[in-house]
């Protein structure tokens, strides 16, 4: 029997980890200053480690960290600003804050990547179609359908192709374009007998009868989910003032400014490391969470 | 007063030279299984159909159909959504919905209900057909079984009095197909739903009817349901002499084979000899590996290990288990002709061919206006044009009735008679009597057992 794999914040509405997930990439995508990134990609590593496991994770740095490395090592080439100069590489001068500013960027753009592929894994296609709002009940149902059809229409030309090329009794191949021409036709024509039947079955079970259509919810956001919804968005908040207050005095160029307060990090810190002590929260309630859902 | 009542019922589609139904009258009493039998291309679907107006077919229609004696003209959307539930045949084309929680709600967010209302509906739905523990799965990811019954459940899920089902089992092997009907005779038993089923292979739902209709010629008339159960195939025995020849036409030595590296081994030590003439049928349940077995002896899939010796590869053909992976043509003519100037074929073979499909006068029909059935011969057809040395053929006899099932048998027997060698692969027993040399019990991912057929038969605990 195919069952849902457990995810962390399974055990609490959608609205509380797209909230919290959306937020934080939001917020890293805004701060570019050296500590904050670096914060931020401790927060996205430990989270996507947790929520998509260590090979997934370790699979997508393969891309990452290269991508990284050539961002930071490339900057330097682009953009030949600073006043600590490190080499000369020919006639360009290499200085450690085109460096910095450089490895800053690829950092962020490696966990702004992390922290989207953690909510892809935990906020799967039907609880986010689930928050869309009333008034675009259809909504969901396109997406749905839209995403359906995309993998069967690859899993069919697959089948196509390969019957294809076991039928060597026909003769020869066709040529790539005449196979493309002919896949496209058959899958084409495939889709359209199928959505007829479809649509049989939608008008069947009462599809546009006229009445105005009510939305089963398989969430209902409850107390602990608002509490939950009402503390991420003060910390976010706070989060984004502190980091302000931070970058807005911030420069690369021609010097790197001093770093400010310590304590304007610490929200920060809190923030980046919510996602992934969460998920280990509702991991240690044993997968589920504390409460049933409907 | 009947649940489904039929009066002096005539339709014709639109342009069609002959109706469909010519005074069709039945009466369902309430609470019964109705079986609805008939030759492919009967009628029955269209008999079903107008009784819900919403998926009535377009065309000429007289006399009168009452469901619980209210009219159906009179039924709006709302009323004959909840008078009368429908499930389709095909189990990936009806369902809409990704997930298996919205697919049961779709219904009901239609109508209208309420949210508290649909909870309690949905829950005690899922409770009666054991749904719960795959509720919030991905529909994709459900076996066809599966989705079969999810379509039972959306259905019921509205609560309606009478269910009208059009060929639900005829894509489903055996297992699931039991375990289909076990539950659509639980719903009919303790729920008191009046249950039709159309359907061309009535045997395995004979134990569940209470009675059966026949429509032919356009009427419909009383059957006795003793008449439905399962009888052995007539068609060509086997060979006698079933001895593997010396030199085989295809052999697999150790052979290893998965689809991802994260996944399970589909094939495992694997080993199999086929000889040349040989009719050699692979059973097993569902995910043995049988489809992947043709794969990879069709040279479609290569092996992780292992080697797979084929000396009729430049000579095959593969009829795959949706045979519209193979129709490609916009008429049943252009379909059995498109291989023509490199197979080597003439007109004359293509008209016998339309004429062993019945369909010799109407040529210029397409190919998906032929029932599922129509299809897989058509495709079978079509290879056999080309007059492969090696037959690949995975299920052929899904969706068709007793008669097209014999007419294969013969045209398998008559294709090995003229040196062709066939590998298939199939839940269909019975078909495996009539037509094969020698049977292979495939079980997770290797051939269990390799006997002639009558031998294992004889032999076996489960089919004997």
């Amino acid at each position: 029997m195919a069952s849902a794999r457990p995810t962390p914040f399974d055990a609490c509405h959608a609205a509380v980890p797209a909230t919290l997930l959306a937020g934080t990439a939001l917020l890293s995508m805004l701060s570019v200053q050296p500590v904050y990134v670096a914060l931020s990609l401790a927060g996205a590593l430990t989270f996507s480690l947790v929520a998509r496991g260590g090979r997934a994770t370790l699979r997508g740095l393969r891309w990452q960290l290269p991508l990284l490395a050539l961002v930071c090592l490339a900057n330097p080439f682009f953009s030949a600003s600073g006043s600590t100069l490190l080499l000369k590489v020919g006639p360009r001068s290499v200085y450690a804050e085109s460096l910095a500013y450089g490895a800053t960027m690829g950092a962020l753009m490696v966990a702004v990547a992390l922290w989207l592929e953690g909510a892809a894994a935990v906020l799967t296609q039907d609880r986010l179609l689930a928050l869309s709002p009333r008034r675009a009940r259809s909504l969901p149902l396109v997406a749905s359908m839209a995403s359906q059809l995309l993998p069967q229409m690859l899993s069919r030309a697959r089948t196509m192709r390969a019957t294809a090329s076991a039928c060597t009794a026909a003769g020869a191949r066709l040529g790539l374009r005449d196979e493309l021409v002919r896949t496209s036709t058959m899958l084409l024509a495939w889709s359209l007998e199928d959505s007829v039947e479809r649509a049989d079955s939608m008008r069947a079970r009462g599809w546009e009868s006229g009445r105005p259509r009510t939305c089963y919810r398989p969430e209902r956001v409850r107390g602990c989910d608002a509490a939950a919804l009402a503390g991420i968005v003060a910390l976010l908040a706070l989060c984004a003032w502190c980091t302000w207050e931070t970058c807005s005095g911030w420069r690369f160029y021609p010097r790197m400014s001093d770093l400010g307060p310590w304590w304007r990090y610490l929200p920060w810190a809190v923030l980046a490391a919510l996602p992934a002590t969460l998920s280990l929260a509702s991991s240690r309630d044993g997968g589920g969470g504390p409460r049933g859902r409907a | 007063m009947g649940a489904l009542e039929y009066d002096r019922v005539s339709f014709s589609y639109a342009g069609a030279s002959a109706p469909v139904l010519r005074d069709a009258s039945l009466s369902v009493g309430e609470g019964e299984f109705c079986l609805l039998v008939g030759a492919t291309g009967s009628g029955k679907s269209t008999l079903l159909r107008l009784a819900k107006p919403e998926i009535s077919p377009g065309g000429e229609r007289f006399g009168s159909v009452r469901v619980h004696g209210e009219d159906v003209r009179a039924l709006d959307p709302v009323a004959s959504a909840r008078a009368v539930g429908y499930v389709f045949q095909s189990p990936d084309a009806q369902v809409v919905c990704d997930t298996v929680w919205h697919e049961l709600a779709f219904g009901l967010e239609n109508l209208g209900v309420p949210e508290a209302e649909m909870r309690r509906r949905v829950a005690e739905c899922c409770n009666f057909l054991g749904i719960e523990p795959w509720f919030r799965a991905r529909t994709a990811q459900l076996s066809g079984g599966q989705r079969q019954v999810l379509a039972l459940a959306s259905a019921l899920v509205m609560r309606p009095r009478l269910l009208l089902l059009d060929e639900p089992t005829s894509m489903l092997d055996p297992l699931a197909e039991k375990r289909f009907l076990g539950l659509l005779f639980r719903a009919n038993r303790e729920l008191g739903l009046t249950v039709v089923v159309a359907t061309h292979s009535p045997a395995a739902m004979v134990e569940y009817a209470t009675r059966a209709l026949e429509l032919s010629g356009g009427s419909v008339r009383e059957v006795p349901l003793e008449g439905l159960s399962e009888r052995p195939l007539a068609a060509p025995a086997p060979r006698a002499d079933a001895r593997v020849p010396a030199a085989p036409a295809l052999s697999a030595r150790d052979v290893w084979y998965r689809y991802d590296r994260e996944g399970g081994w589909v094939l495992r030590e694997l080993d199999l000899e086929v000889g040349e003439g040989e009719v050699r049928a692979l059973v097993g349940s569902n995910g043995c590996g049988k489809s992947t077995l043709l794969s990879v002896a069709a040279g479609v899939l290569r092996p992780a290990r292992g080697r797979v010796r084929n000396r009729l590869g430049a000579s095959q053909a593969l009829l795959p288990q949706s045979p519209r992976a193979l129709l490609s043509r916009e008429t049943v003519l252009d379909e059995l002709t498109e291989w023509s100037r490199t197979g080597g074929y003439a007109r004359a073979e293509v008209d016998a061919a339309l004429g062993r499909m019945g369909l010799a006068d109407a040529p210029d029909r397409h190919p998906y206006d032929l029932s599922g059935g129509q299809q897989h011969l058509l495709a079978l057809e079509k290879l056999l044009l080309v007059h492969p040395r090696l037959l690949l053929l995975d299920e052929p006899t899904k969706g068709l009735d007793r008669a097209a099932r014999e007419r294969l048998a013969e045209r398998l027997a008559s294709a090995r008679d003229d040196g062709a060698t066939v590998l298939l692969a199939t839940h269909d027993m019975g078909f495996v009597r009539a037509v094969a040399d020698r049977v292979s019990l495939m079980f997770d991912g290797a051939i269990a057992a390799t006997e002639p057929t009558g031998e294992f038969f004889a032999t076996s605990w489960l089919w004997g």
